[in-house]
């Protein structure tokens, strides 16, 4: 059963006459990890707010369709009974922290002190939550002091301990290294094989082929393109419509032109390039010779 | 630089292991008296039997004094000179300059509001460096302040000092572009806009985000919030809440009987 259903949603935010979102009609599976690309402006923030409920509840503005995420139709409810459904972490880690927590620890517990769970739950939840998420050793910082790295693990461990149905993830590895998107992503699927359903917009399109089960491709509103990572992510169309695209994706469709890639898929991730290529002869140990 | 993100000050003292509400009511019963009261004397001896000991007690003089010189000082000698010149009293001249006369009513008076904002500002003062805003904001809703209000107290506490890093930043970021900020005062007020601009719009921004991520984590909520931290509420707590209140009491009568 789809646990998020959008059915012909458009919106537009108040004092604009621009759609951010055009006729979006969308399924989401209970357990499913999905990704979302798009160009700048493609409305992918719009879209993770609208999963959210902060479309229409916090922003207002005119929107049309239906938005049911976990059963409940949007217009029928409140915004603080839909957040106990959908977890929303964005980008900007210094603006999620809630000003109100002197440490870490504190901060991470501020959720669930607001939708009153026991001292005790509290205490074991938040310690749980923060041995997953890898900041068990920042418990006593204070917030304010880490790194935009570190910033962005709590607001992701901030949202994981309210243990959501639905997690949406807008850019939350934006300002980590290579070594500290691993070992988030690492989190995200091992929320996701626990049977979170996990919405991320993601610019890392290497990380999104190995980790997602399907990909969702946006621009100007619309949803252009879905399907599984592979097929979408390594699309031509993709690339003619201005979307990053992997460097795998672009050597591998030069090499193609060069009859040096035989595979009809392009590869995304450098596994998939690696294996591809291994089956041509000119790249192979033995044709090199000649 | 902006390490400090408040004004408390952790260190272990009898004032510091109060419950948080009776700060507050400390700190509201000394102004109370110091503004009920009559007697031109009363600030003062508030000032130096309660609060000096306060922050002898709390182990915070330092920092006190450090904020006293910085600023209570200055701006308790600035009101206590613009009251003595141009407040209104028909008595004997004390002090006469440039045709500007200082009496002694005015004198008198202008003495007595300057030594109660300085109990005023010192009693909060008291309060912020001894109390954790963390306490303090779970303290008084469960007491039952709206949560959103106790936010707000709470949050621009640590807020301000970030928006103060933040100027830094951008003053910084405006000066390695060639921005004026040596020469004289009508070019370096010019020079203000651009820093002024960048700092109020990020900041606006930056409410409507926080917003959404407090949302996000509950904050509307209308379930009773619970708290990670116990505050103890003792029975000395108690009884110093009612002394306190029957201070007020006794100097709210003697203000309204003056018999």
């Amino acid at each position: 059963m789809a646990v998020v259903n959008l059915q012909n949603v458009t919106y537009k935010y108040p004092l604009t006459s621009s759609l951010v979102l055009q006729d979006i009609n969308l399924q989401i599976e209970d357990g499913e990890f999905v990704a979302i690309v798009g160009p700048n402006g493609a409305g992918k923030s719009t879209l993770c707010y609208t999963i959210a409920g902060f479309v229409p509840h916090f922003f207002k503005g005119e929107m049309t369709g239906t938005v049911e995420v976990a059963g409940i139709e949007s217009h029928n409810s409140s915004l603080h009974e839909w957040v106990l459904n959908v977890g929303l972490a964005f980008q900007n880690p210094f603006n999620q922290i809630s000003g109100a927590k002197y440490t870490v620890f504190e901060e991470i517990a501020f959720g669930l002190e607001n939708i009153g769970v026991p001292r005790d739950e509290m205490l074991a939840r938040v310690s749980e939550v923060m041995k997953l998420t890898g900041i068990s050793d920042l418990a006593d910082r204070s917030p304010y002091s880490l790194s935009g790295g570190q910033q962005q693990r709590v607001a992701l461990t901030s949202i994981l301990v309210m243990q959501p149905k639905v997690l949406v993830l807008d850019e939350p590895t934006s300002q980590m290294d290579p070594i500290g998107t691993r070992e988030v992503f690492g989190v995200i699927r091992k929320m996701a094989e626990q049977g979170m359903t996990v919405i991320l917009v993601e610019h890392k399109v290497e990380w999104i082929a190995q980790f997602t089960d399907r990909v969702i491709a946006l621009k100007d509103g619309k949803i252009l393109l879905e399907g599984p990572p592979r097929d979408v992510l390594s699309s031509l169309v993709l690339e003619e419509n201005g979307f990053g695209i992997s460097r795998y994706t672009s050597v591998a469709r030069k090499a193609t032109a060069l009859n040096l890639w035989k595979d009809a898929r392009l590869p995304v991730t450098l596994d998939e390039a690696a294996e591809g290529f291994a089956h041509t002869t000119a790249f192979s140990p033995k044709g090199r010779g000649e | 630089m902006h390490e400090r993100l408040s004004f408390f000050v952790r260190r272990d003292s009898p004032i510091h292991s109060l419950n948080p509400m009776t700060k507050v009511v400390l700190a509201f019963s000394l102004v109370l008296i110091a503004f009920s009261s009559p007697w031109y004397w009363t600030p003062l001896t508030i000032f130096l039997l309660v609060i000096v000991p306060l922050t002898l007690i709390g182990k915070v003089a330092r920092e006190y004094w450090n904020f006293f010189f910085k600023v209570i000082l200055p701006t308790v000698l600035v009101l206590f000179i613009m009251q003595a010149l141009f407040l209104p009293g028909e008595s004997k001249i004390i002090f006469d300059i440039f045709g500007l006369e200082i009496t002694e009513l005015s004198a008198r008076l202008a003495f007595r509001n300057a030594t109660r904002i300085a109990v005023m500002v010192s009693s909060f003062t008291i309060l912020l460096l001894t109390t954790h805003p963390s306490e303090l904001m779970s303290d008084l809703t469960r007491r039952g302040l709206p949560g959103q209000f106790a936010y707000v107290i709470i949050s621009s506490l640590q807020i301000i000092p970030q928006m103060q890093a933040k100027a830094q930043t951008i003053i910084s970021a405006q000066r390695s572009r060639g921005l004026d900020t040596q020469s004289s005062f009508l070019r370096r007020a010019g020079s203000l806009i651009p820093l002024v601009g960048p700092l109020v719009f990020g900041s606006l921004v930056e409410v409507e985000e926080r917003a959404i991520a407090i949302e996000a984590r509950g904050f509307t909520s209308p379930k009773t919030k619970t708290s990670l931290h116990e505050i103890p509420d003792t029975s000395t707590d108690k009884r110093i809440r009612w002394l306190l209140a029957a201070f007020v009491l006794i100097s709210l009568a003697l203000r309204l009987w003056p018999s």
